[in-house]
């Protein structure tokens, strides 16, 4: 199984890895319990930075696509299959734009929408990452 | 004592002594080794030309041309080097390359660093060129196999555990020859076989984990050569053990007129089995050159 990423695309290295790996998982080319190559060798290979594939690795662990067992590496997770098919992405967007639009049933302008957004997200003391 | 032999037998061990010392490794490194080299190396010009293999050549053509006129020439002059030291012990004074009464390990040790000097300016040579291929390649897509690489996917296990053998028994019995008294100076062999083996190590790793030096260079083929690569590390590191355990046995039971020829020995291993093993175990038409072709234009 092969990886090919494209430097020049316009989406984020880390997340054409992730969509590879989990791509993979779909498609049956790894199954759980399968090795993966550590983040030295496979940014290595691929010429990128380390921290571009232990992001990618730790979204994908988070996702529960991948599981790392200390010094012995990187494997696919039991559940990967059933995990690589949900996309937080999708649920974070769906999850917006259900508060988006009952903001604006409720008036809310979009700048004010915008200003509170940013205040939220910008607010890390009170629970932000 | 065979220290103390008279001038005769001197004569009589000198000569076969130094014709193996010299003349073997003469031939073998110089000539037959560097003509096995030269051979791919003009095949591959001429089986795989620049006109259809571009990536292949980062450099114009004539650049390879005389990198071949030279590593022949360096190598021609290196081996008649090996007829006139000859020459010289035989005809001019034996005792000048003697060491209490044999001929010196210095000798072939020097003609064997000056031989494998051709080698390791083509492996710096080599550096340069995939450095010139990296930077020549346009392609903005990367491929990398989604597995890791591990040791004994390349190497074979018994063979690992011969090379670890053999290196704590070099270092056992050299310190035996010492009787085991423990100073800094005793541990001179040991440090410098434990160096050897530490270099390999940090080869092996750098193959195994680091870095693609081709950036063409296909995934099967690159399998290959890591596996080649760290087989004839472990050769290597075998050989320095042996060399050193014989070393140790010719201390121990006092073979000083072994010394010259071990050395030479030992220089010939080296090259059998580093670079003549990735020659033997690489055949050219394993080798997947399409990887070297220019991409054809995409017709939309």
């Amino acid at each position: 199984m092969d990886i090919i990423i494209d430097i020049d695309a316009p989406v984020p290295l880390f997340t054409q890895l992730m969509e590879q790996i989990k791509r993979a998982v779909l498609e049956d080319k790894i199954s759980p319990g399968d090795p993966l190559p550590s983040i030295r060798q496979l940014a290595n290979d691929l010429e990128i930075n380390n921290k571009t594939v232990a992001k990618a690795y730790r979204l994908l662990e988070r996702d529960s696509v991948l599981q790392t067992k200390g010094y012995r590496g990187t494997f696919v997770h039991p559940n990967a299959k059933v995990n690589s098919t949900i996309d937080l992405n999708d649920w974070v967007v769906a999850q917006l734009s259900q508060a988006i639009g009952a903001f604006r049933e409720s008036g809310v302008t979009d700048s004010e929408i915008r200003i509170a957004f940013g205040n939220v997200m910008n607010d890390r003391g009170s629970g932000g990452v | 004592m065979i220290a103390e032999v008279e001038e005769s037998e001197y004569v009589d061990l000198v000569e076969p002594s130094f014709l193996r010392c010299v003349f073997g490794p003469d031939f073998f490194i110089s000539f037959y080794f560097a003509e096995k080299l030269l051979d791919r190396m003009r095949s591959v010009l001429k089986s795989y030309p620049p006109s259809e293999y571009p990536k292949l050549y980062p450099q114009p053509v004539e650049y390879y041309k005389m990198g071949h006129i030279a590593f022949k020439v360096i190598n021609r002059i290196i081996f008649f080097l090996g007829f006139v030291f000859l020459a010289a012990v035989i005809l001019v004074d034996q005792g000048t390359f003697a060491d209490d009464g044999f001929i010196s390990e210095a000798w072939p040790a020097t003609y064997g660093m000056i031989q494998l000097l051709p080698l390791v300016l083509l492996e710096v040579l080599e550096f340069g060129r995939f450095k010139s291929m990296r930077e020549a390649n346009s392609a903005s897509t990367r491929k990398a196999q989604l597995r890791p690489r591990r040791l004994f996917d390349f190497v074979s296990p018994t063979l690992l555990s011969w090379a670890i053998l053999f290196y704590l028994a070099a270092i056992f019995l050299d310190l035996y020859g010492k009787q085991f008294v423990l100073r800094w100076s005793s541990f001179d062999s040991a440090a410098v076989i434990t160096g050897s083996n530490l270099f390999f190590i940090a080869l092996g790793a750098r193959h195994l984990y680091g870095k693609k030096q081709d950036p063409h260079q296909a995934p099967g083929d690159r399998e290959r050569q890591i596996a080649t690569n760290l087989t004839s590390y472990l050769y290597v590191s075998l050989a320095v053990s042996i060399f050193f355990m014989t070393v140790a046995a010719d201390n121990i039971f006092q073979l000083d007129f072994l010394d010259a020829t071990l050395m030479s020995l030992y220089f010939q291993a080296i090259v059998f089995f580093s670079c003549g093993h990735v020659l033997r175990r690489l055949k050219l038409g394993e080798v997947n050159f399409d990887v070297y072709k220019e991409e054809e234009a995409v017709v939309s």
